[in-house]
């Protein structure tokens, strides 16, 4: 009698734990998923070679740069790279901010991302923690060379979405925060500012 | 009688003696007998790069703690540091393992963020950048041009 009771509250305790245990293991790899479906629309749209023509070009940036709004969070990354001083700044300016800092990544990466071809992109490693994960990737270029790149993501609702890469040991937030904060302290916001500007219209 | 108190001063004397050896080894060997100065928050780097206990965290070049312990958790170094109880680290803060000049000794650098929330006691930074491995990278350069 006591014996059965033991059994049934132990199968019951499994049970519990298997239902705890099940939505874990839907999570697993759903960053790494996310990730890897904008990656692989970027390539596609690199290697497209109808898109490759120079009267094209305009087209093919405008394309990627959408496939990239899509995954990336520039609230987030322009938010944390002005840390402290995000909270100082009116929802206006924060707007305001969001669309510079929007451009510059822009101007300063998907130049460099359209002139990669034939690369491959190689997924080994993923950390899950609460909402937040890494998913690291390794870009392998013809000459063999392996460039690692980290995407460090956050769960917004069901979309999975990138605050922060990390390239070659080094993060993107980081480096802004550093110049940006150094910046204000030397002078003000608004020069930090009218510097983005002049660095977006160029 | 005499003699009772020329060993008693001896003695005396060899106690104070014991005593300075034993404040000066705490001191210079930075030990924490009471273990109450600050909090302690975690950080974990893929690659800790020989960084060593004792080690210093630095917020803009000013130091606020220092590094406790090192482990190897799930092929990452976990770092243990000990922070000043006066600094307040955000949950969005970076640390990075950095170098003093170029061959000089490694050190944690922390960029502090500015979320609304405050790490607690055992807290993690989440972000952080491993040491950069210098020789790796002129290795892809000498190597990498074919």
């Amino acid at each position: 009698m006591i014996k059965s009771k033991l059994s049934l509250a132990l199968l019951a305790l499994i049970a519990v734990f298997s239902l705890a245990w099940l939505p874990l293991r839907a999570d697993a790899g759903e960053p790494t998923n996310q990730v890897k479906e904008t990656v692989d629309a970027v390539m596609n749209i690199l290697n497209d070679k109808e898109l490759r023509k120079p009267e094209k070009q305009k087209e093919r940036r405008t394309l990627i740069r959408q496939t990239i709004i899509k995954r990336f969070d520039f609230e987030e990354m322009a938010k944390r790279s002005l840390a402290a001083h995000w909270k100082d700044r009116t929802p206006a300016e924060q707007k305001e901010f969001v669309a510079l800092y929007s451009d510059l990544l822009e101007n300063t990466y998907i130049r460099k991302i359209e002139r990669y071809e034939n690369e491959k992109v190689v997924y080994y490693d993923e950390k899950l923690d609460g909402d937040y994960a890494v998913v690291k990737t390794k870009i392998i270029k013809k000459e063999g060379i392996s460039i690692p790149v980290e995407y460090r993501i956050l769960r917004k609702k069901d979309k999975w979405e990138v605050y922060d890469i990390i390239i070659e040991g080094i993060s993107l937030v980081n480096n802004y925060r550093t110049q940006f904060t150094q910046i204000i302290r030397s002078g003000s916001y608004n020069d930090l500012v009218k510097r983005l500007r002049e660095k977006v219209i160029k | 009688m005499k003699k009772i108190d020329l060993e008693l001063a001896v003695g005396i004397f060899l106690l104070i003696g014991i005593l300075s050896i034993g404040y000066l080894s705490v001191k210079l060997g930075h030990l924490d007998l009471t273990g109450k100065r600050g909090y302690t928050i975690h950080a974990e780097f893929e690659k800790a790069g020989g960084i060593k206990p004792g080690a210093v965290v630095e917020i803009a070049g000013v130091e606020v703690g220092s590094i406790k312990n090192i482990r190897l958790n799930n092929n990452a170094a976990l770092i243990e540091l000990t922070l000043d109880d006066t600094v307040k680290i955000h949950d969005d803060a970076i640390a990075s393992i950095k170098t003093k000049g170029l061959i000089g000794e490694k050190f944690i650098q922390i960029t502090p963020g500015g979320s609304e929330n405050i790490l607690p006691t055992g807290g993690k930074i989440r972000d952080t950048e491993s040491a950069v491995d210098i020789e790796e990278l002129i290795s892809k350069f000498v190597f990498g041009k074919v």
